[in-house]
């Protein structure tokens, strides 16, 4: 997959490239308006991350000029402009997602994940775990022949933890996935630690789920070996 | 009491009693003048006769008789030339009484004793009172139709002017103070009047009305920017973090260093993303159109937050009966207001204690409470929840003082009512009352 990352703060545009390379992106970066369209024209992309505060173009009249050249791309907005204005502009001109500043790599790439799925059709149909086999699409846990019954809440955050599968991730991380950048804050709540706990007891009666480890001080991780 | 109506009542009594003193004084002041004029009367009708007696001797009265004595027909006025032995001075006017013709009347008469060829005389001028009175009635009865005529037009005309005079510090009070609301957005034009005090009064209150909106929008402004221009950096170093995280080989403590370091990054999030939730909703930027009924909102709230109140075992009661649609509302930040409410009585909750969400109408108007079991919030911490940055003693660690900031902005930009009852160790009741546009 090849993303390109319209980005002008140096420094968070090279996070995000070094972030995503590791995840097996190949990435670009520009960081005006003027680059951005540039390496649209004579490239490819799968995704565009777009930043709307550019120093030379509107980001949203960008996202229009982009779409004339690379219809096919996904097109994900990241701004610090929360405007819900702005934001449903922004879906209408054809973006494909939007994501806040500041916002978690981890998030990004959930979304990412979560765009191919759709839009590319993308889909690990059935994505070994230990001795379970998890359909992101339909949203299942199987094992052999019988589905396994999360809760909603438990299969987001399974599957977070098997999309960033072999990577510690804190309760902060998965709690902001699972309830977004909303509202209050509460992290101290032990609300991670006790869908887990579920997550451990509905599949721990078909199989070991040793594979689900606990980081102390810090929060889980899937421990996942390629086959 | 208005000033016009203070100025109409002091204007009029003021006249009235004026009137009212005059018509009655008016007989003893027509008493008095008449009185004078009797006396000068006398003492001209006195001159008169000396006169004639010195031009046309004594005999021109006695006419050889001992004494004189005339009388008009109607008896109201006579006049008598006695000789007298003894003599003695006297010259007077005095009041007394005389009978004449066996008519008992009162005189106003003047005594003057005269010597003339050696032998003394006392002459008696006298006028009687009833005709010196007789005025005084009928021009205290004319004196009070005139006054009071008089006073009915000066009224009218003193009215007319002091409501045209005052019209301009009406308009002022109108346009300048009354119904408007804070933080004065719209631009009222001056009031026009010719009066300097009024004109002072107008501009000073203009100038220090845009004052006070200058100042509100520079606040919100900062407020905006720099929550903006935080959201940049803080991307940066979370990312960079993330990164860190993710990059093995990384030790356990440095795990959780790295996880407590976001977990303060985030604590600014929280706090940036507060600032700069009620600096939107200070800035009138949601837009508030949207309907939705009081049980589907509650329950969308409660639904969220389920999972707190089981993780402290908290009962919660939902009684909504009137079921109410709230129209002209945005349904996030009503949203977020019950979830701000609600998710601090579980909060500061007791484990195992109760939420009660009920419902009703106070005076025709729809209520909401939120009640809880929980540890309550001291008398003298009530006023200053609502502040930004304001923490309570028993505010619990996690809680950055935003959360009852953002209701109080989302109250006041739906121009709702909130109030508070608590008591330490027994609990809180938030009581969120709906304007009729609302509900």
């Amino acid at each position: 997959m090849k993303i390109l990352i319209v980005e002008d703060e140096r420094s968070l545009a090279t996070e995000m490239e070094s972030f995503l390379k590791k995840a097996f992106f190949l990435c670009d970066l520009a960081e005006n308006g003027k680059q951005a369209l540039e390496k649209i024209g004579v490239n490819e992309y799968d995704f565009i991350l777009l930043d709307l505060g550019l120093p030379d173009i509107d980001g949203l009249t960008l996202l229009q000029e982009a779409k004339k050249y690379n219809t096919e791309a996904a097109y994900i907005i990241l701004t610090a402009r929360g405007n819900i204005e702005d934001r449903i502009k922004g879906l209408d001109l054809g973006a494909d997602d939007y994501l806040p500043k500041p916002f978690s790599l981890l998030e990004l790439q959930s979304r990412i994940h979560a765009i191919s799925r759709r839009k590319f059709g993308v889909s690990d149909q059935l994505t070994p775990l230990g001795e379970f086999k998890i359909d992101l699409k339909k949203r299942l846990v199987l094992f052999g022949i019988d589905e396994i019954e999360l809760s909603r809440k438990e299969f987001d955050l399974l599957s977070y933890l098997l999309l960033h599968k072999n990577r510690p991730l804190t309760r902060m991380q998965l709690s902001e996935h699972i309830w977004g950048n909303f509202a209050d804050d509460d992290y101290d709540s032990n609300y991670i630690d006790a869908t887990i706990k579920n997550i451990r007891k509905k599949l721990g009666a078909f199989a070991p789920t040793e594979w689900l480890e606990t980081i102390r001080g810090v929060g889980y991780k899937i421990k996942y070996k390629q086959e | 009491m208005k000033l016009l109506t203070k100025l109409t009542l002091f204007i009029t009594l003021s006249k009235l009693v004026i009137v009212a003193l005059f018509v009655a004084l008016l007989p003893t002041l027509i008493g008095k003048i008449a009185f004078q004029y009797t006396n000068q009367y006398l003492r001209e009708q006195q001159r008169k006769v000396l006169k004639v007696i010195e031009q046309n001797g004594i005999d021109y009265y006695l006419q050889g008789d001992n004494s004189y004595g005339s009388y008009t027909m109607l008896k109201e006025e006579y006049i008598s030339l006695e000789p007298i032995t003894h003599y003695k001075k006297i010259d007077t006017i005095e009041t007394s009484e005389r009978i004449i013709e066996r008519d008992t009347l009162t005189y106003r008469v003047l005594s003057h004793t005269f010597t003339y060829n050696k032998h003394n005389y006392i002459l008696e001028i006298g006028k009687t009172t009833a005709t010196i009175n007789q005025y005084n009635t009928p021009l205290q009865r004319i004196a009070l139709y005139v006054l009071s005529a008089l006073v009915i037009l000066t009224l009218l005309i003193d009215l007319i002017f002091t409501r045209y005079l005052l019209r301009p510090l009406g308009l002022i009070i109108k346009s300048k103070l009354l119904n408007r609301k804070f933080p004065f957005k719209e631009v009222i034009p001056s009031v026009r009047t010719s009066t300097t005090d009024f004109k002072l009064l107008d501009e000073s209150f203009i100038r220090l009305m845009d004052q006070i909106h200058e100042t509100f929008e520079k606040e919100r402004e900062f407020t905006a920017n720099a929550s903006h221009e935080l959201m940049t950096p803080i991307s940066i170093l979370q990312t960079k973090i993330e990164n860190l995280m993710l990059d093995s080989p990384v030790n356990e403590h440095m795990q959780s260093k790295f996880s407590e370091m976001m977990r303060t990054l985030n604590r600014l999030k929280k706090i940036v993303h507060s600032l700069l939730l009620i600096s939107r909703i200070e800035n009138e930027q949601f837009a508030k159109a949207e309907t939705a009924s009081s049980n589907t909102l509650i329950n969308e709230v409660t639904e969220d937050l389920s999972h707190r109140m089981e993780e402290k075992g908290i009962q919660l009661s939902v009684n909504l009966s009137q079921n109410t649609t709230l129209r002209n509302i945005n349904h996030t930040l009503l949203y977020q207001l019950f979830y701000n409410l609600i998710n601090n009585a579980i909060r500061y909750n007791k484990p195992n204690g109760r939420i009660m969400i009920n419902d009703g109408l106070d005076n025709g108007r729809y209520f909401i409470t939120v009640s809880d079991t929980g540890v309550g919030i001291a008398t003298e911490e009530l006023d200053s929840i609502f502040n930004r940055f304001k923490k309570g003693k028993n505010t619990h660690n996690e809680s950055y003082g935003l959360g009852l900031a953002i209701v109080k902005s989302i109250v006041t930009y739906h121009d709702l009512k909130l109030t508070v009852n608590s008591e330490i160790n027994i609990g809180t009741t938030f009581k969120l009352v709906f304007p009729p546009a609302i509900s």
